[in-house]
């Protein structure tokens, strides 16, 4: 994972943290397990039974204490990942006021994106660098999971339910994800891009998607008036 | 039960004698009834490795097309459902069911015809699954999540024969927990408090309690999908005011569960055969029961960790964290005491330690990926990942294979009054061992590293996760190799093993003091429990009576 946005900075850190947290385990009970048989019988010493009771609550309380250790860090981090987000400068001139709220629609087997002045585009989703998105995830038919692991943490899109997921890019440059729940027959090729570009860019993509769609709407309205319907 | 009561009469006349698996099939002795559940799910075993390597071979090489995608997700549902249903839990129950009355000194169990009928269920439940073969198996996954699992996207009758076929078994499975309750509630010989009982007969009566919970929910769920399905229902379609979410909530409680209850019964297994085969009583017997009890509870608890990414409030997602972390600590508990019990003994390293220390070792890989798994903002990265694939298959594949291998080599000569082969199982266990972290790790780097998503009939070349899938697939056919050469074992053995005594590994708890195998009835007479490990009193009191030592336990092979 290469993060490249606030969020997902936070996420890897975290993601470290877990890593080590897992091999302190795997090499605690595969390290314990080694010593164990390569104790010597000579070596053995019963351990009277009222020690034992003293030495599980001490064990207990160092995995007690490691696991608060890893709690306590979850949670931090967790909760840095959400800040990082929905923090800094809106880089757009048109949405000073709150973040640049997009809607990604999950459908068998595509993703569609509605931006805030009715432009959308399938696929590919376009978004200004270091500038909020918020995605509402909403689907038409089955469960699909949004996911680009670089940018941004993965959600659910479920049908009759809105699901947040918010993202700040700090780079320019094309992002790819992959849908995450199995949805059907095309689930392993329900991909999708994320070009991060300059806000100025998004400004025009958008602007253009808007006046390609009303042309070609228009396009359409003249042919069924004109009765030239092929 | 007062110790002057009558002799129990065991027999009335001379009943006629069928044929031997006339009297296995249809009996109601927990024995049989025990060797087919045992028997049907390592057959199963062998079902669901080969849709394994099927997928894997289709997963092999990048955008690979040796399975269409709707044959992918047909195998991928018979998979999840046959490695779930038809041979984790079984084999667990099974082998509870065979040994929780000899355990207990019973000549029986308390309801036999419930125990039966729970037997029939479950074979019922399997026809019916693969039956679906006949016109088209579910394609909705392991867990079939709805919508995808309602009539409006999958309109063949595949996923109604997953519902009706999970229907059955957990029914079947609930029946024989409540058998397992009634039959440690009442059936106990003399002597035979609760704080005596061996952690294997424990194992039984937590693991039962979990179903008799788990179960109805099940149950629920798939009658919802059913009428959902096939009477115009609702419950779980998004957009006619249903709940979506409702059936993963459902569902994950009893898949939650059922993964605790296998990892439940292989550990109580480890802890029978660590202290036999080390010589020395398992360290804090007492914790070591209760740290599985809270297991089950527990981790049954922590269900919405697999639900991190759906739309659920915050405050829940923590609520699944604390008790995953919680884990932590019976876990942790459970293994210390294991390897205490191991570093103060001598080990026999004998075939049953073999695999009982490659379960431990292999769900401490598992749980450990399962502790990075739950904590949230890493699981918002790592949920339906290849890495949550392979910390599943690693902790349930410790516990259901290896775990269920150790209890198998354990207990055969019990079952059959032979031992299987030591060299064949040490073989089959390095194959196996070398397989599963052939097949396993290089999934974790796909999944935390390059984002491999889960349940993908194919993944695209030049996402960087060639090299590993290729590994995976090798390592699934090495995994594979290894588990049947412990099945050609068993097989093999029942004629042909070592004839074993009553007690070839001088076992501490009383099914080691019933004859291998055992008779209809058990035991011609019941001993009076008097501690945790009658079977070393009664070493003791013979070894008084006739003045001389206690026997030792051998090092070489048993025989009789």
């Amino acid at each position: 994972m290469a993060p490249h946005s606030p969020g997902t900075d936070q996420i890897d850190t975290l993601l470290w943290i877990g890593f080590f947290a897992a091999a302190i385990v795997v090499v605690a009970v595969n390290g314990g397990l080694l010593f164990a048989l390569r104790r010597r019988r000579s070596d053995q010493s019963p351990e009277p039974a009222s020690r034992g009771r003293r030495t599980q609550f001490r064990v207990g309380a160092v995995l007690a204490a490691f696991a608060t250790a890893i709690l306590v860090l979850s949670v931090i981090y967790t909760d840095r990942a959400r800040e990082a987000r929905a923090t800094g400068a809106a880089g757009l001139k048109s949405s000073s006021s709150g973040p640049l709220r997009i809607t990604a629609t999950g459908q068998q087997w595509l993703w569609r994106y509605s931006y805030p002045n009715e432009a959308f585009s399938y696929y590919t989703l376009v978004v200004p660098v270091d500038t909020d998105v918020v995605l509402d995830l909403v689907s038409t038919d089955v469960i699909h999971t949004w996911s680009v692991p670089n940018l941004a943490e993965k959600r659910d899109a479920v049908p009759g339910k809105v699901n947040e997921v918010a993202f700040r890019a700090e780079d320019e440059g094309t992002y790819f994800g992959q849908a995450a729940t199995l949805s059907g027959q095309g689930y392993a090729t329900m991909r999708t891009e994320v070009d991060v570009v300059s806000p100025d860019e998004y400004e025009a993509f958008v602007k253009q998607r808007k006046s390609e769609i009303q042309a070609a709407q228009d396009r359409v309205t003249e042919l069924i008036e004109s009765g030239d319907v092929p | 039960m007062s110790a002057t009561r009558a002799p129990e009469i065991v027999t009335d006349g001379f009943p006629r004698r069928r044929s031997r698996w006339i009297e296995i099939v249809t009996g109601a002795d927990h024995k049989n009834i025990g060797l087919v559940l045992i028997g049907a799910a390592l057959g199963f075993l062998f079902v669901a490795l080969v849709e394994l390597l099927l997928m894997r071979l289709q997963l092999a090489i990048p955008e690979n097309t040796f399975l269409s995608p709707v044959t992918f997700n047909r195998m991928l549902s018979l998979y999840g459902a046959t490695g779930i249903f038809l041979f984790a839990l079984p084999l667990a129950l099974g082998l509870f069911y065979y040994l929780v009355p000899l355990q207990i000194g019973a000549r029986g169990s308390a309801l036999p015809r419930v125990g039966q009928l729970g037997l029939w269920l479950y074979l019922a439940g399997a026809t019916v699954l693969y039956a679906g073969l006949l016109f088209t198996p579910s394609e909705a996954g392991v867990n079939p999540l709805a919508p995808l699992s309602e009539l409006a996207f999958l309109p063949n009758n595949g996923v109604d024969a997953w519902a009706a076929a999970i229907g059955l078994v957990t029914l079947g499975f609930t029946l024989l927990a409540i058998d397992l309750i009634a039959t440690l509630r009442n059936m106990r010989a003399p002597g035979m408090a609760w704080r005596r009982l061996p952690v294997f007969s424990w194992a039984g009566a937590i693991c039962s309690w979990l179903l008799l919970v788990i179960g109805p929910v099940m149950l629920a769920a798939v009658t919802m999908l059913l009428i959902d399905r096939n009477f115009d229902g609702t419950f779980f379609a998004g957009d006619a005011g249903g709940a979506p979410l409702l059936w993963q909530h459902l569902s994950w409680i009893f898949f939650t569960g059922a993964y605790m209850l296998v990892l439940v019964a292989a550990l109580a297994a480890i802890a029978e055969i660590v202290p036999a085969l080390a010589g020395v009583p398992l360290a804090n017997r007492n914790a070591t029961i209760a740290s599985l009890a809270a297991i089950a509870v527990i981790g049954t608890l922590a269900w919405m960790q697999n639900m991190l990414t759906a739309p659920i409030g915050l405050g829940w997602m923590y609520f699944a964290m604390v008790m995953a972390l919680a884990l932590i600590v019976p876990f942790g508990l459970v293994a210390f005491n294991l390897i205490a019990t191991l570093a103060r003994g001598g080990a026999r390293m004998r075939s049953p330690l073999l695999f009982a220390i490659g379960s431990l070792s292999a769900i401490s890989l598992g749980l450990a990926a399962e502790i990075q798994q739950s904590m949230v903002a890493a699981a918002w990265q790592l949920k339906n990942t290849t890495d949550a694939t392979a910390a599943t298959h690693f902790a349930l594949v410790g516990g259901a294979v290896f775990g269920g291998f150790a209890a198998l080599h354990w207990w055969f000569p019990k079952m059959t009054g032979r031992t299987m082969g030591e060299t064949l199982a040490r073989f089959s266990f390095w194959t196996m061992a070398l397989g599963a972290l052939l097949a396993f790790v290089p999934l974790f780097f796909a999944g935390a590293e390059n984002g491999q998503v889960v349940d993908a009939y194919k993944f695209f070349d030049g996402t960087g996760v060639n090299a590993d899938n290729l590994i995976a697939s090798i390592g699934a056919f090495v995994l594979a190799i290894g588990i049947l050469l412990t099945i050609a074992n068993a097989i093999l053995s029942r004629t042909a093993g070592a004839p074993a005594g009553h007690d070839p590994w001088h076992g501490e708890s009383l099914e080691w003091f019933a004859l291998s195998p055992p008779d209809p009835h058990n035991f011609d007479v019941l001993p009076d429990v008097r501690s945790a490990r009658p079977m070393h009193d009664i070493r003791e009191a013979i070894a008084h009576r006739t003045e001389r030592p206690a026997p030792q336990p051998r090092e070489s092979q048993p025989v009789a």
